[in-house]
């Protein structure tokens, strides 16, 4: 310091400002020092992400032509993607599915999470963790166990048989659309439980003795604490299933059958034997595109019923 | 940067904002690379061969001599079925050799993917049937495109016990409404298709016209709600068929020689109409980073030891010649062989190579009518 204070200041910060360019501008602006940060994660991003989509819809505008492309820009993909009686029933099909999914998932899980919230106090981290164990397994490994629950031969129609509640096993558990519904129910509930835990968990506790204080029984305190304020979790929970659940690809392809196809499988022919890479493009897009619609609505929604609750 | 060093100073809450910081970038940075670094660390064995095949080729028994010779089996990769491989390929997935069946192998060549195949580097060159290696779109000029390997039928596997036969064996059989929801078919429209033309009574020389699209679409649409899955997966067939969920289904010579030999009573059908035949083989990429090692994948495959695996357990026919001298003509017959490959390729519906036109159409409305439109 004292050596500093005996020199004059500016040729000695000068020089070593100059060395260091990197670092005299992190300090001179606060958004180019975030964005110096954030650059590994926007870097992967933009290689990730923006790039593959652009390519994904110019891919769409183009047209299929034996083995290569026809490049000039045509919205014919989409056209047929709206005509071709397929496309659509499929995809209704994969949003009405993972719909179901969805729901089923959150109602299952919601108690779960609640009960670990409220009831449990001591261990709660063992709790959460035994309820996500299964997880901890691949999830080709959870579909290929409920093939063997649902099958033909299965744990099922095993116990059924041995009951003599049947005397054939039941067909239409394995490769239907139930079967889909079921091991998606099953297989994303991991993440459902924990948003919903989460926001159960963060509730002030206060608020529901002040509820009880104003004469409010169970289930009008759970009615009108406890659920709005679990909302976020509801919400976050809802579309962390659905969104990945309707492109779902491998579920489908192993316990759907004939009737239990998704979209998702459909893209994946398209890119695979079908060899047409535009249009599994187009329904890719489009899928994508009913997916953040049908978000928003959810979202809308949820928006609009939170305001009634409270 | 020691890290235990760092490690320390945390503890000891001596830690600077911008010594974290650093840390933090290094590991950022390093994150950020490791994709660039090592894209093939993967790979098992980096300097063996990679064999890109069919489920069920990636079994030691069939790399006696390889194995031998490298110490080691080759890499596998495996697919379901051969438009799935020819895709990744063409979208840049580099093997040694992969494993096609000939009426695809013209379509495979104009891609531009494959190198022609120098017999005099095989071993086992000299033994394979000379009819095979001359197949249509095998061969141009004197370039050989495929060496082939295996030969076999599609036809159906049914349970003896289980289905009550009316008069002869014959497709009907996958079309029986008795057995509404307990029949089964391979998923791809390179049998399946096929399987629908033989059965329409359509020639394979027709087989690309629109008269013959909408009969083989009409007969499938009709097959599809008896259908209780279509697969590629072999195994998954074989389950359903022993557990007597399936009574009869589409398969390759496999499936039954399998199931026969684990006590099942299956039977594989020689259906009047004649079954749907094929000789798939070895072809070798352009960009084939172990070249000697893919010629020993081949050489390998293509040996008298390999093949009586082949016969034996999987009862498939096999392209080397010696290979039927160590089987008695009654085992052959009862597998759905012969010493003299001829009578049987003769008998059958031989695929025909079509164009990539055809393929994608072909495909795409197999899929539809899957799908139930």
């Amino acid at each position: 310091m004292g050596d500093t204070a005996a020199s004059p200041p500016d040729p000695l910060l000068h020089p070593k400002r100059r060395r260091r360019p990197l670092r005299g501008l992190m300090q001179r602006s606060e958004a180019i020092r975030a964005y110096i940060l954030m650059s590994p994660t926007l870097v992967v991003m933009t290689l990730g992400i923006v790039i593959p989509f652009a390519i994904l819809i110019t891919i769409s505008l183009w047209t299929a032509q034996g083995f290569g492309f026809d490049t000039s820009l045509t919205l014919n993909n989409y056209a047929q993607a709206n005509e071709q009686p397929i496309y659509n029933a499929l995809l209704f099909r994969s949003l009405k599915m993972s719909g179901l999914a969805t729901v089923a998932t959150v109602l299952l899980s919601y108690p779960m999470a609640y009960y670990v919230a409220f009831h449990v106090k001591r261990n709660k981290m063992m709790w959460i963790v035994l309820m996500t164990l299964p997880f901890w397994t691949s999830y080709l490994l959870r579909v290929f166990a409920w093939k063997v629950v649902l099958g033909y031969e299965g744990v099922i129609n095993s116990g059924l048989l041995a009951t003599g509640l049947i005397d054939k096993p039941l067909e239409f558990l394995l490769y239907s659309q139930s079967a889909v519904v079921i091991t998606l129910a099953h297989a994303w509930a991991a993440f459902a439980i924990l948003p919903l835990y989460v926001s159960l968990e963060k509730i002030d506790r206060s608020l529901l003795e002040a509820a009880t204080d104003l004469g409010d029984g169970p289930v009008m305190r759970f009615l009108r604490v406890t659920l709005p304020l679990s909302l976020p979790g509801v919400i976050s929970a809802s579309l962390l299933i659905f969104i990945p659940t309707t492109g779902d690809y491998i579920t489908p392809a192993l316990l759907g059958g004939p009737d239990g196809t998704m979209i998702g499988n459909l893209i994946q022919l398209q890119f695979g034997p079908v060899n047409n890479w535009p249009m599994g493009a187009t329904l890719s897009i489009i899928l994508m595109l009913w997916i953040a619609g049908l978000a928003l609505v959810f979202l809308f929604l949820t928006q609009l019923a939170k305001k009634k609750l409270t | 940067m020691d890290v235990l060093d760092q490690l320390g100073t945390m503890r000891e809450g001596k830690m600077s904002r911008r010594a974290f910081m650093r840390s933090l970038s290094a590991v950022g940075v390093g994150m950020a690379t490791v994709p660039l670094t090592a894209p093939r660390a993967l790979a098992a064995a980096e300097d063996q061969a990679t064999y890109f095949t069919w489920g069920g080729y990636d079994i030691p028994e069939l790399f006696g001599p390889y194995m031998e010779k490298n110490g080691e089996l080759p890499n596998f990769a495996i697919f379901g079925g051969s438009e799935e491989a020819l895709t990744k390929m063409r979208g840049g997935f580099v093997v040694d050799v992969s494993h096609p069946c000939n009426q695809a192998v013209p379509r495979w060549v104009a891609t531009g993917l494959f190198q022609s195949i120098d017999t005099s580097r095989l071993s086992n060159g000299p033994d394979i049937i000379p009819r095979l290696t001359e197949l249509e779109g095998n061969k141009d000029g004197d370039n050989l495109w495929m060496v082939p390997f295996d030969w076999g039928s599609t036809s159906i596997t049914y349970r003896t016990d289980l289905f009550e036969l009316e008069g002869e064996e014959s497709w009907d059989m996958l079309w029986d409404k008795r057995y509404e929801g307990r029949l089964g078919s391979l998923g791809s429209a390179a049998d399946a298709w096929w399987v629908g033309a033989i059965k329409a009574g359509v020639s394979f020389d027709d087989i690309d016209t629109p008269e013959a699209f909408e009969k083989i679409a009409a007969l499938m649409r009709e097959q599809r709600p008896l259908i209780r899955v279509y697969t590629d997966d072999n195994s998954t067939l074989e389950q359903a068929l022993a557990s007597g969920e399936m009574v009869a289904a589409m398969t390759w010579n496999s499936s039954a020689v399998t199931l026969a030999a684990e006590g099942v009573p299956v039977k594989f059908a020689n259906p009047k109409e004649g079954a749907l035949t094929w000789v798939c083989g070895l072809m070798v990429h352009k960009d084939a980073p172990n070249l000697d090692k893919a010629y020993d994948v081949i050489d390998s495959l293509i040996s008298v030891e390999t093949g009586k695996f082949m016969v034996n357990d999987y009862g498939y026919g096999h392209s080397n010649a010696k290979t039927f001298d160590h089987f008695d003509e009654e085992t052959l017959v009862g597998l759905g062989l012969s010493k003299n490959p001829e009578t049987i390729l003769g008998a059958g519906h031989f695929q025909k190579p079509q164009t990539q036109e055809f393929e994608t159409k072909m495909n795409g409305l197999f899929e539809q009518i899957k799908a139930g439109f």
